[in-house]
């Protein structure tokens, strides 16, 4: 059930891409999301990430983020109206409540709630991207030249996640057999039952990574200097997807710069479109964010664009 | 000089102490291994085998520290003196447990590990891995995570790793040990390669003798932190089987207990020298061990009844398919079946642990499937795959009475009598984790048997165990079973089943194959049978184990051996 929202080797286009381009891809649709204000290139960064993660048939996988997602942007749209009163367009007078003082419901707060809804569920998505097209290894490896060591923690701790949730489930079975009722209890005794499962886990993993560092011992492991391997290769996809990311970067950037893709929300909501360079820099932006949504588009397509780059 | 410079491996008066230990883990050791051989160590638990593996790894005492004597050379040079990464480029080791042993996520990061840390330029590393794995057959699992693979997998993985760093002498510490007999064969048929056609030195640990006895061209045994016996597989045979033959396959141990002077240690070599004897002869008479034997128990309610149960997982794996099943009070069940076949899974029903989809689960009478998290805890004992699920508490007598204050129960003596009869009255008030391995599972069994259950039920309790702990084992939960419990135990070792069960049920993908008494289920199967019945097959049929072959064939053959030793004089 919780595999699914793991990476999985796919041999798609996507995770085809050298680490480099996927991580400043994700990279600069991160960014631009947390930039931009404006709702119309909110939701142009979410159509593309919708694509992506399309292209990288993680639809399903994406749906259980949705659900969290969606969740939360609800909440921040309700939340917000209730205790942000810098609108002027008032749409609603309630009654005086203890904390918030009196209600006040405004157009403005209404839309900036859901402006932010859409932010984080670009946020979200994106995470959900990472997840599908990048091999944890060799984002790691990536690193590992300049921070071997964290590197390598990172990726023990990674390896035995796994390993461990199914050691805690034998336990917490054993203990149940010798009466242990994890059901019952104040929440003190709870707190106390299941403290005694974390003491046995960690009581094994202590023994085990003693064996672990024997093994790795065995194996030279700080015994001089290391070299890094690694097989990622550099294509001419990863060349165009690369420029892709950095046009539109700057597009985004300059766009800022020139208070296109800014939106003001107060006190009052200003004109979605101001004009035809909100929309030409929207276009530009989002054309090129879809270069490998585009490329993967045209390599299931054609041979001779697969053998090309 | 001549002699000592061929050596690849000399040790000259060993002996070592952990640290803070009394005993010396290994003492007054003289041994030399020459380069392509295949040595195997054998012994019993404790006996110093794992220490002296790591002390021609250069493990000990680099890793462990200790106090350390003699001199270990290594290709002429003193070991200590020799650089670690110099060291590590010659002698690879691989140990039990392959969870224990991998790194990192995926598969080729993993072989790659090894060669990173000796510093390798890029080039030599991408041959090097892309060598390993066309060799090991690893490429569907190049791109794979290391957690999604099956222990035999990983342990395949494991050896690939090391094979990678391109040693010269490959140290194994029962790489078999958490695997099942099949991935234990393919391991074995690996190695046998890497020393034949590799020329590779194999220094080869192992507790389950019948597999390997035949692959090794030396056989040193060893005692209480010594080498008692240092000489060929049919040396080391006879040597052994003048001791009690524990150490030995069941085959040699048959021939040894016959009064035959040459000692066969494969199922071939046995029944050639058996049809050489019998020429002629066909047996009949003598007890058919093939009868079920008399239950007087049926007719009451069984202690277990599994009904047309069923049972899917989560990630839409049917692992249970229609099981119908009862456990009288009294029988001795053990499970056989391959790996994924469900066997762990219907065990977690029958306790209680895992709710059926369909079906019914009674004790003693009660549905126990619809009670949702309640168990039936004091009735049953349940032992998993590990027995350190179980080791929290400070001493060993702690872990008995957590057990005994969670059912609300006092201590009426039987802690003692528990005890005393698991022989671990000597550790009360020890740790249980700084036992050993064996002692560790005997605590697990002492810390569930304390509310006297009815029913025991073990996962695979037998991994891991040497042959003096697998025969203390089985004539304990014999004992409690001839008490009148019910046990039922999952075990991949047929040895084991066939000596100690009364009943046994094989399973496959889900569903019981057959379920019946053991000479009847064992006694037909070609493959799923023991080494003495595939020796014995068409010589007399149904016999399993070691007694019962000495009591039928044995007397007709000895008979036999005196009658040729009179026509030769």
């Amino acid at each position: 059930m919780l595999d699914k929202l793991f990476y999985k080797e796919k041999g798609l286009f996507l995770q085809s891409l050298h680490p480099l381009a996927a991580l400043a891809y994700l990279g600069t649709l991160l960014a631009l999301a947390l930039a931009v204000t404006n709702p119309l290139y909110l939701l142009g960064i979410l159509l593309v990430v919708a694509l992506a993660i399309r292209a990288a048939d993680g639809l399903e996988a994406w749906e259980s983020y949705l659900k969290i997602a969606l969740f939360m942007m609800v909440l921040i749209m309700i939340i917000n109206p209730l205790v942000v009163h810098a609108g002027k367009t008032i749409i609603w007078h309630g009654p005086r409540v203890p904390v918030f003082g009196r209600l006040t419901i405004s157009l403005e707060a209404i839309c900036y709630g859901a402006a932010m809804g859409v932010r984080l569920l670009d946020i979200i998505s994106v995470f959900c991207l990472y997840n599908l097209m990048v091999h944890p290894d060799k984002a790691l490896n990536l690193f590992s030249r300049f921070a071997g060591k964290s590197v390598l923690v990172i990726s023990l701790a990674t390896r035995m996640f796994p390993a461990m949730i199914r050691e805690l489930e034998s336990i917490r079975g054993v203990q149940q057999m010798r009466g242990v009722d994890f059901g019952n209890g104040s929440t003190k005794e709870k707190v106390r039952k299941y403290s005694s499962l974390v003491n046995i886990l960690l009581l094994s993993s202590l023994e085990g990574s003693l064996e672990i560092a024997e093994s790795m011992q065995a194996r030279a492991f700080g015994s001089g200097p290391r070299t890094c391997y690694t097989r990622n290769l550099w294509r001419p996809r990863d060349v165009l997807c690369l420029s892709g990311s950095a046009g539109a970067m700057g597009a985004g950037i300059w766009g800022l710069l020139h208070s296109f893709g800014s939106y003001t929300y107060y006190p009052q909501l200003d004109y979605l479109i101001s004009g035809p360079g909100t929309v030409a820099v929207l276009l530009i932006v989002v054309l090129c964010l879809s270069v490998p949504v585009i490329i993967d588009w045209g390599w299931r397509r054609w041979h001779y664009l697969k053998s090309k780059i | 000089m001549g002699v000592a410079a061929l050596a690849l491996f000399k040790i000259e008066n060993l002996i070592y102490y952990y640290p803070g230990a009394e005993k010396p883990a290994l003492s007054g050791i003289n041994l030399g291994i020459e380069e392509g051989e295949f040595v195997l160590v054998a012994g019993a638990s404790g006996s110093g085998k794992s220490s002296l593996a790591r002390v021609l790894a250069g493990l000990i005492p680099d890793f462990y520290g200790g106090r350390f004597g003699g001199r270990v050379y290594f290709q002429g040079r003193e070991m200590r003196r020799i650089d670690r990464r110099k060291l590590a480029r010659q002698v690879g080791m691989v140990f039990q447990d392959p969870e224990k042993q991998l790194v990192l996520t995926g598969v080729e990061a993993e072989i790659a590990f090894g060669l990173e840390n000796l510093g390798l330029p890029q080039k030599e590393m991408f041959r090097r891995v892309a060598e390993v794995i066309s060799f090991l057959g690893l490429t569907e699992l190049r791109q794979e995570f290391t957690a999604t693979l099956s222990g035999g997998q990983k342990q395949k993985l494991v050896l690939a790793a090391v094979l990678a760093m391109q040693p010269q002498v490959l140290i194994l510490d029962e790489p078999t040990s958490q695997l099942d007999p099949v991935a234990a064969e393919d391991f074995f048929n690996l190695v046998k390669r890497l020393n034949e056609e590799m020329g590779f030195t194999i220094i080869l640990v192992e507790q389950r003798l019948e597999r390997c006895f035949h692959l090794a061209d030396r056989v040193v045994i060893m005692e209480e932190g010594r080498v008692v016996q240092d000489g060929t597989p049919d040396q080391s045979a006879r040597w052994a089987a003048g001791r009690g033959g524990s150490l030995i396959p069941p085959v040699a141990r048959f021939f040894s207990a016959l009064g035959f002077s040459s000692l066969p240690v494969t199922v071939k070599e046995g029944r050639r020298q058996l049809r050489q004897l019998f020429s002629g002869w066909s047996l009949g008479g003598g007890p058919d061990f093939r009868k079920a034997p008399d239950s007087p128990l049926t007719g009451r309610t069984p202690l277990v009844g599994v009904k047309n149960m069923w049972f899917t997982y989560a990630n839409g794996r049917e692992a249970l398919q229609g099981i119908n099943l009862k456990v009288n009070a009294g029988e001795f069940v053990a499970i056989l079946g391959e790996n994924g076949a469900g066997k762990s899974t219907l065990l977690k029903i029958m306790v209680g642990l895992l709710q059926p989809g369909r079906g019914k689960v009674m004790v003693k009478g009660n549905d126990i499937s619809k009670n949702n998290g309640q168990h039936p805890g004091r009735q049953m004992a349940y032992i998993s795959q590990n027995p350190n699920d179980y080791l929290f508490q400070d001493t060993v007598e702690d872990e008995l009475l957590f057990t005994l204050k969670n059912f609300g129960m006092e201590d009426d003596g039987i802690i003692d009598e528990l005890l005393e009869e698991l022989q671990i009255g000597g550790y009360r008030r020890v740790n249980p984790r700084d036992l050993s391995s064996g002692e560790r599972q005997r605590v697990a069994l002492a810390s569930v048997l304390v509310t006297r259950p009815e029913l025991l039920v073990l996962d695979e309790p037998t991994r891991g165990l040497d042959y003096r702990l697998k025969a203390g084992l089985g004539s304990f939960l014999a004992g409690r079973a001839a008490a009148g419990a019910g046990v039922v135990l999952v075990t991949h070792d047929v040895e084991f089943a066939a000596e100690y069960a009364s009943r046994v049920i094989m399973m496959f993908a889900g569903r019981l194959v057959s379920d019946g008494a053991k000479h009847e289920i064992l006694g037909h199967s070609v493959f799923y049978s023991t080494q003495i019945g595939k020796l014995c097959r068409g010589f007399g049929d149904g016999i399993l184990t070691f007694g019962e072959a000495l009591e039928k064939i044995g007397p007709l053959l000895s008979g036999k051996t005196v009658a040729r030793a009179g026509t030769l004089k």
